[in-house]
């Protein structure tokens, strides 16, 4: 049956090629909108590892003061502090939580060299937007006076560097091979740049005493904190620190930012695609319309030879798979390329998803457009099939 | 005779309404989607509001600086000096402008906080930009001599921050971050899109917290220098090449050694593209790669589609060419009204894609995803997407027509 299909189609294979190029056409687009949505929703679902509800990042710029920076900076740090709206603060770098800034670090363990995402940040920080450790401990400012900075680094460090062993108290090293930092702890997840990106290795380093640049503080407040204590807050660090500029973003509303930029693509290209398949599902039932609409003669032949409604359209449905399979294999060859060369830094999984997802829904629309033509076509009865010819 | 044929072109549209509707439904999306996808570029790099002068235009907007053996890189924008010494001495230039990028701030008002972005500049900067000021004027060399606390706002802002926002607002204060500014000119908005003109609050760029003393070349400021025509950016972009050329090298700055020195100035799209295209092979394949795919999926698909569906149809009106030749109609005027035919549907589809393209467009004005958007259709790319249709629907409409018609009338007719 299969055998005798495929030699129906390669007999008639010129007038098939514009249809197998739409196929594949459409098997591509696909392809490519379902690996975008896949590798989106694998990272969403993966948890983001921190608080963000009522947490404020302020950063503060000293301009051109240079005096006694760092005095300035703990004066502030003690004056926020004071306020019984806040439950907690951290001071760290300017890559604070769902912040445009990232910054990154080739670290070394033995042989194994990887690129670390870093973020500078006091003993406070795991307290102020609840980040819960796996293994060790959150460093302590008294930390400091050891001969490594103190670190800790995520699961996802822990295992590029480490593979299956332990990574508390172990040294790690720089780019040029120089023993630099010390683990004391492990965290599970930490996706700073919001639930959309994907769980990349990270490091916290110990921000340093004597530290003037890195003077971000991240904020928790008290549910129901408003713009009144803001402006409050904002008047008093302008009073302790002439000439500086703050500025104040929450959390909430970085993370939106971090989803739209992720979303709206995303978004125009489904609408993009979505109108695009309900074109190609259109043309295709024209097509297959007109094609089987044609055929009238071979289908009253094979009724009168006794052929039921059912192996007539099974057999239309039939064809139009044998096309599709076509089409998908040229498709799969061009698919398969982008696990292998590895394009565009996605786990090959997402793409394997992506395929038979794809595969699925091609051979979903043209059964949808082959089935009603088809069937409509098998009720001719066959005398009057025959008798038009 | 015209006539004649959009009559019966109109009949056959409306024979097999089903067929007609896929045609119009391929066309006027594709038409649409293109015009859209122009018309947000044509908002993104083209000349408008208040950027109008772009066409004679350079953007100087960072400094790279790299060691001999180009392992380690830095790039940042300038220090108000450097651009001082070395863009605003540009000769050929009409005129240049240095400002700052624009920078997150808050202001507020009662118990309302309002986010807004602010920008330092000095007194060119209006001449060099169009912006149209609603109220009051700009700062001039005078204002900024005198280090004056003033500050031009922008309409939306105004509407924020003003709780009576219909009286004029000139000589009013606005406090912003614990300074209060004098409001000295208000202007109608530039949006995001455009981020050398974008923000809600412009100050002189003596006013506090601007940074301009930094010694050193980095800093937190960018040029645009204005050609006193477009035919002199070559020349306007050699001098200024030539000026950066007598910075000794290698040298080092905070630190960081260097021994080559780059400061492009660059047309705005060539700016646009520059972190595309410098960013290394990786991000250059990706974004060919998805001009590629976006370029098929939006003109390769339905174009098949329309080919294939044309190709199936034409057998349908053989016995139509048959008797219209039996009757001793020539090749020649068969093939007038398969043309016609199928400029008709496509003027018609066209048509449908105008609408709804003005359509979309007015809500993306409207409804405030992005401020100030003043997207436009442009014609020009109206014009060839309809010739692209149009030959797309000639070959695949007239082509097996023309094949068909030169059958011999038996057999057309029996088919």
């Amino acid at each position: 049956m299969i055998r005798h299909l495929f030699k129906l189609i390669w007999n008639k294979k010129q007038t098939h090629a514009l249809l197998i190029i739409e196929i594949w056409a459409s098997f591509l687009v696909l392809f490519g909108l379902a690996t975008l949505i896949f590798y989106n929703v694998r990272n969403y679902i993966q948890p983001l590892g921190f608080e963000y509800e009522n947490v404020w990042a302020m950063s503060l710029n000293n301009n051109q003061d240079t005096i006694a920076i760092q005095e300035k900076v703990e004066t502030i740090f003690a004056h926020v502090k004071g306020f019984p709206e806040v439950q907690s603060v951290s001071r760290m770098s300017d890559s604070y939580p769902f912040s445009q800034s990232n910054n990154s670090r080739t670290v070394k363990y033995n042989n194994v060299a990887t690129q670390i995402g870093v973020v500078v940040a006091d003993e406070n920080l795991s307290k102020t937007i609840d980040i819960p450790l796996i293994k060790g401990k959150w460093y302590r400012n008294a930390d400091s006076i050891g001969k490594y900075i103190p670190v800790v680094i995520n699961r996802k460090a822990e295992a590029l560097l480490f593979e299956n062993q332990s990574a508390v108290g172990k040294i790690l090293s720089d780019y040029d091979g120089k023993a630099t930092w010390i683990v004391s702890g492990v965290i599970d997840h930490y996706k700073d740049k919001a639930e959309f990106m994907e769980n990349k290795p990270f490091l916290f380093e110990l921000l340093k005493s004597k530290d003037i640049w890195n003077k971000t503080l991240v904020i928790h407040v008290k549910p129901g904190t408003d713009a009144i204590f803001e402006a409050k807050l904002v008047k008093g660090i302008s009073s302790i620190a002439k000439g500086w500029s703050t500025d104040i973003v929450y959390l909430t509303d970085a993370r939106q930012k971090q989803h739209d930029m992720t979303l709206i693509p995303v978004l125009i290209f489904l609408i993009v695609c979505s109108f695009l398949l309900i074109n190609v599902a259109l043309g295709l039932f024209g097509i297959l319309n007109l094609s089987i609409a044609r055929r009238r003669g071979e289908i009253g032949l094979r009724r009168a030879m006794g052929a039921t409604e059912k192996m007539v359209t099974a057999q239309f449905l039939g064809e139009i798979w044998v096309l599709s399979t076509f089409s998908v294999i040229l498709g799969l060859i061009l698919a398969v390329q982008f696990p292998l060369l590895n394009v565009f830094d996605v786990a090959a999984g997402i793409y394997g998803i992506a395929i038979v997802t794809a595969t699925l829904i091609i051979f979903v629309i043209v059964t949808l457009c082959a089935w009603y033509p088809s069937s409509q076509a098998s009720r001719i009865h066959p005398a009057i099939a025959l008798h038009e010819d | 005779m015209l006539a004649n044929y959009i009559k019966i072109a109109w009949k056959v549209l409306l024979r097999h309404p089903f067929y007609t509707f896929i045609t119009l439904f391929g066309i006027s999306l594709t038409l649409t989607v293109l015009m859209l996808l122009t018309s947000f570029l044509d908002h993104l790099i083209g000349a408008h509001y208040p950027e109008t002068k772009r066409n004679r235009t350079l953007y100087i907007e960072r400094i790279v600086m790299q060691d001999s053996a180009r392992q380690s890189m830095m790039s940042n924008s300038m220090s108000f000096k450097f651009l001082t010494d070395y863009a605003k001495t540009v000769k050929a230039a009409e005129r240049v402008t240095i400002f700052s990028y624009f920078n997150g701030s808050n202001a507020y008002v009662g118990s309302r906080k309002i986010k807004l972005n602010i920008t330092f500049s000095d007194a060119d900067f209006w001449r060099v930009s169009d912006f149209k000021f609603i109220e009051g004027k700009p700062y001039n060399e005078q204002n900024i001599a005198n280090g004056d606390y003033v500050a031009v706002i922008t309409d939306d802002f105004k509407k924020h921050y003003f709780a009576n926002s219909d009286e004029p607002v000139i000589g009013k204060n606005v406090e912003i971050e614990s300074i209060n500014y004098k409001v000295i000119g208000v202007v109608k908005g530039s949006p995001i899109t455009r981020p050398f003109t974008h923000a809600d609050v412009y100050f002189p760029y003596t006013a506090p917290k601007s940074n301009y003393q930094n010694s050193g070349m980095v800093g937190n400021f960018i040029a645009m220098v204005l050609a006193k025509d477009p035919s002199e950016l070559k020349a306007v972009q050699s001098e200024f090449q030539s000026n950066i050329a007598k910075i000794p090298l290698p040298g080092n700055q905070g630190g960081f050694k260097y021994n080559i020195l780059e400061v492009r100035s660059d047309p705005y799209l060539i700016n646009f593209l520059t972190a595309i295209l410098h960013g290394g092979p990786g991000l250059r394949n990706i974004f060919y790669g998805v001009i590629g795919f976006v370029m098929l999926m939006v003109m390769g698909l339905p174009a098949i589609n329309l080919v294939n569906l044309n190709v199936g149809r034409i057998l349908e009106r053989s016995s139509e060419i048959g008797v219209r030749k039996a009757f001793g109609a020539p090749v020649k005027t068969l093939m007038w009204q398969f043309i016609v035919e199928n400029i008709f549907i496509t003027f018609i589809g066209g048509g449908i894609a105008l609408i709804l393209t003005y359509i979309l467009i007015q809500i993306i004005n409207t409804s405030g995803w992005i401020a100030y958007a003043d997207l436009t259709i442009n014609f020009k790319v109206f014009l060839v997407s309809i010739v692209v249709c149009l030959v797309f629907g000639l070959l695949s409409g007239v082509l097996p027509a023309l094949r068909m018609s030169k059958l011999s009338i038996i057999d057309a007719l029996k088919s």
